[in-house]
């Protein structure tokens, strides 16, 4: 599905709308991350189905906040998905990066994807390429909610007994931007050992999540333990949609309830 | 501005992930682990994750240093280099091949490790070349 | 490995013995998390409570040194309840019914009086392991780093094929390689005994085929090894030493021994990207480059060759040492034209049966894992599958022996050592990862709740760690991951280092010195 994408960008690059496309490139025989910058890169660009449809996405939202960050000044252009669309409006509302420097090329997932991921909008607003398929919803969550308690408890800990404390989900994490980061506090949870602290280590990652996490899942990719952390922070999201009626970025420019830093809620 | 990201192996232990060094305008500022790497799927350890973090240390060698009065002084490549080759020649005269060892690295790459045995062999004239397998 | 890493994920049965895993090879205990998700039995023998214990269906802590006891009196069981492979045995081994021989005597009880394992543990290992479809053994330096390393490794190759858990997808024993790159080292000739592609210097046909390749006239005498060119220097035979890249100052065992043989070499080359304890001793240091500087390859535990890419300049005046390694030789008068690191892979594919058909652009991708003899070749997942290297598998006769030291009144705990999660080897690299230093900063022994209670211990206390060979201080950590009598220490930590207590005593073929077990006196710090 790569010719509409390629278009747009080569449209953007060409008029210097943008300084550079973050997206993915097929290079060295693998799918890479890669800003492009002139035209005549394009050849190599693909939207990251190696054996299935977007098996090898990648955290660009993360890479575009170095990016501006260093060049604050300049316009860049993105791959987006529903949940990297999604991932750009809560970033906005956190003051971590400005919406008007950014292009957005969006693509929709395929229904499989969506099944994959129970994502609940697999679409960004506007895209090229690709056509809009049901929301999912998440099964997954259902299932751990039917479980006696003891059992449910009896699951995360034996899933967080695996943990190797790699960091791993925080790190490939675009809602992760905090500079000081409360996993790596001494007092709240003892550094050096594995697994940490059950269940504090994952489960203060998964309130800081809480009105933050846009169910993008690289976190659950990412986690060498193949702890479903997706799950846990769906969970968590559920939550808060309940008790607040907000789900992270499914509408840009409303903040989050637990957004203090950047100033109280409407 | 200059934004790259390169795939590459970890150094780290021997199970050799792969992942990016992503590099903004010559620092390397992050790891993002390779998606299609079929050693680690887009998976990575602690270390792997923060192996971005020594490349550009200030703590870097960044200056061939000889012992000059008992003291480790900065020289230039040139005199480090003829120094080495100039001493190695004399003790290999005097004392014969085998009177030199050398230990290569399980951390530098495989072009490097056949070069120094290479040398030690070739060059040299001795099979004393070990390095911290059993370590 | 015999087997490829994604393997294990297939195994239905994993027997993980010296190694801890998720700390030192995290990305393999991936898939021994996946073996077990899809119902696979984990067996963990390791005197201590390591991580993967926390999910192993059978978890034993034998006492330090005594794994020959352990796997033979496995053996003994299989054998007795005819759970042994006997058409693997026939057709692919040789030596067995000398192996049967020695094994009538280790009764799982006698090997409980020396493991300190229950009887019924040991047979329920025996059974879960034979019984599998696909046993996987995997191991690390737990089992190596021991005056009996060759005989523990001896002892797992007996039991992977009286079983005939060998040779095929996801059955086979898997050392994990420590370093990133030891396997290439190992392959690339990085050893006193062997060419590229382990061709013995002493066969005259390798030496003939090498002097042609190299154009000179080369030695079939045997080289030292490590531990050898340490005694060496002490005693005058070896004048000079090379050091490219390694820290013997903090990865060798009794630091004081070494630091006196370095000393009192004529000539102390060392070629490193810091300056590190050893380099602090050299007549001249070379900065090098590290991985992020310089294109190449580094061979994993699994054998599989892949790309390493240049991302920056060498830092400073930094050289890639490939370049330092051409020029000295240009300089001592013996030519190498290299201009980049794919023309040196050229030409040791030519003189490496077992990277013969490999090639950068054939490496993009997912690499290959070598035996790849020919350019059209797809490389090898599993080896051994339809007949051993030297023809027909031969058992060795092992019998059990204690480790060099054992404790003692004057030195009463049994000291072993090992990593932590957060570092890599000596620290050179990790230790100057600002966030890796944080995690863990400093070394530490661990001693358990017991015995820390005897000696007025408390967590943090600092303690007074002595053996034969040296003194240190460290703090104290009490933890039930260390039995009692048992005391644990990582090596990382060159301000408190755990090689300034080992012991040097080395296996007598192998010559790994024994660093998994000495005795040690503790005392609290007034």
């Amino acid at each position: 599905m790569s010719d509409k994408v390629k278009d747009k960008v080569k449209e953007l690059l060409s008029s210097g709308k943008i300084k550079g496309f973050l997206g993915l490139c097929s290079r060295d025989g693998n799918i890479a991350p890669h800003l492009f910058v002139t035209e005549d890169e394009l050849d190599n660009l693909v939207v990251g189905d190696k054996s299935a449809p977007g098996d090898s996405r990648y955290p660009l939202n993360r890479q575009l906040i170095n990016l501006v960050r260093a060049y604050p000044d300049d316009t860049f252009g993105i791959l987006v998905r529903g949940c990297d669309e999604r991932g750009l409006a809560a970033l906005a509302s956190w003051n971590q990066i400005n919406p008007n420097k950014i292009e957005m090329v969006g693509i929709a997932c395929p229904q499989e994807l969506a099944i994959a991921c129970e994502c609940l909008k697999p679409y960004p607003e506007s895209f090229v390429d690709g056509e809009k398929c049901e929301g999912v919803t998440a099964e997954t969550v259902a299932r751990i909610d039917s479980l006696k308690v003891k059992e449910r408890f009896d699951l995360w800990l034996n899933e967080f007994s695996k943990c190797i404390k790699c960091y791993g989900c925080r790190n490939i994490c675009p809602m992760c931007f905090c500079n000081e980061c409360s996993l790596e506090n001494d007092e709240l949870i003892r550094k050096g050992e594995i697994p940490p602290e059950i269940p504090t280590f994952h489960l203060t990652r998964a309130v800081h999540m809480a009105g933050r996490c846009i169910d993008c899942g690289l976190c659950s990719e990412a986690c060498p333990a193949d702890i479903p952390l997706r799950t846990l922070y769906k969970k968590v999201a559920d939550i808060i949609y309940k008790q607040y009626n907000f789900r992270a970025g499914y509408d840009a420019g409303q903040k989050s309830p637990l957004n203090f830093l950047g100033g109280l809620p409407e | 501005m200059d934004y790259r990201t390169v795939l590459t192996t970890c150094t780290h232990c021997g199970c050799g992930c792969n992942f990016y060094l992503e590099v903004l305008d010559g620092k390397v500022i992050g790891t993002i682990p390779c998606k299609t790497s079929p050693t680690n799927e887009g998976k990575l350890c602690i270390k792997g994750w923060n192996v971005h973090e020594f490349i550009q240390s200030e703590k870097r060698l960044t200056q061939p240093l000889l012992r000059k009065d008992g003291e480790l002084k900065e020289v230039s490549w040139d005199e480090a280099l003829d120094f080495t080759a100039k001493r190695l020649r004399e003790i290999k005269d005097t004392h014969g091949a085998d009177s030199i060892g050398f230990l290569t690295s399980a951390r530098v790459t495989n072009e490097e490790n056949y070069l120094l045995q290479k040398f030690c062999r070739a060059a040299i004239g001795t099979n004393n070349v070990d390095h911290c397998a059993r370590l | 490995m015999t087997n490829s890493i994604a393997e294990l994920e297939n195994a239905d049965c994993i027997l993980v013995i010296g190694s801890n895993t998720t700390s030192s090879h995290p990305l393999i205990a991936m898939r021994i998390f996946r073996a077990k998700q899809k119902g696979a039995r984990l067996i963990v023998a390791d005197p201590r409570r390591i991580q993967l214990a926390l999910m192993a269906d059978l978890h034993v802590r034998h006492n330090l040194g005594t794994d020959v006891a352990l796997i033979n009196a496995m053996m003994h069981v299989i054998i007795k309840e005819g759970w042994h492979n006997q058409a693997f045995i026939d057709e692919r081994t040789e030596g067995f019914e000398d192996l049967k021989k020695i094994l009538d005597a280790y009764t799982p009880e006698k090997a409980a009086e020396i493991t300190g394992v229950a009887a019924d543990d040991i047979i329920r290992m025996a059974e879960y392991y034979a019984k599998a479809k696909a046993g996987s053994i995997v191991y690390c330096m737990g089992i190596t780093q021991h005056t009996t390393g060759v005989d523990n490794v001896r002892t797992l190759a007996n039991l992977s094929m009286i079983t005939g858990h060998i040779g095929r997808e996801s059955t086979g024993v898997n050392p994990l390689r420590g370093q990133n790159n030891v396997q290439g080292a190992c392959d690339m000739g990085g050893l006193p005994n062997v060419y590229p592609a382990y061709q013995a210097v002493t066969d005259p046909d390798n030496k003939k085929k090498f002097e042609s390749a190299w154009n000179a006239a080369l030695s079939d005498k045997v080289g030292l090894t490590v531990s050898e060119m340490m005694s060496g220097l002490s005693h005058g035979p070896l004048k000079a030493l090379y050091i490219l890249g390694e820290n013997p100052m903090v990865s060798d065992p009794d630091t004081a021994h070494v630091e006196k043989a370095l000393k009192s070499a004529e000539l102390l080359v060392v070629q490193d990207i810091f300056l590190t304890e050893t380099a602090r001793l050299a007549h001249v240091v070379l900065p090098g480059a590290t991985f992020a500087e310089k294109d190449g390859t580094f061979s994993n535990t699994e054998r599989r060759v892949m790309r390493v890419r240049k991302a920056i300049d060498p830092v400073g005046n930094a050289k890639a040492d490939w370049e330092i390694i051409k020029e000295i030789s240009n300089r001592f008068g013996y030519p190498m034209e290299y201009g980049t690191p794919e023309e040196i892979m050229k030409e040791i594919s030519s003189v490496t049966p077992s990277y013969g058909g490999i090639t950068y652009q054939r490496l993009d991708g997912e690499g290959l894992l070598w035996p790849c003899p020919t350019t059209d070749h797809p490389g090898t997942k599993f080896l051994h599958k339809d007949k051993f290297v030297r023809g027909k598998g031969l058992f060795y006769a092992v019998e059990f022996k204690p480790p060099a030291e054992v404790v003692d009144e004057e030195f009463p705990f049994w000291f072993t050592t090992g990593r932590v999660f957060a570092h890599y080897h000596t620290g050179t690299m990790t230790r100057n990862c600002p966030t890796l230093d944080s995690e863990i900063h400093e070394g530490f022994l661990e001693v358990n709740p017991g015995d820390a209670e005897g000696l007025g211990l408390r967590h943090g206390d600092a303690v007074n760690i002595s053996s034969r060979r040296g003194l240190m201080t460290a703090k104290t950590m009490v933890t039930d991951r260390v039995t009692k009598g048992v005391v644990f220490m990582p090596f990382h930590f060159a301000e408190s280092s755990a090689n300034v207590l080992t012991n040097t005593v080395l296996d007598p073929v192998c010559k790994i010195p024994e660093l998994k077990v000495c005795a040690v006196r503790l005392e609290k710090v007034a």
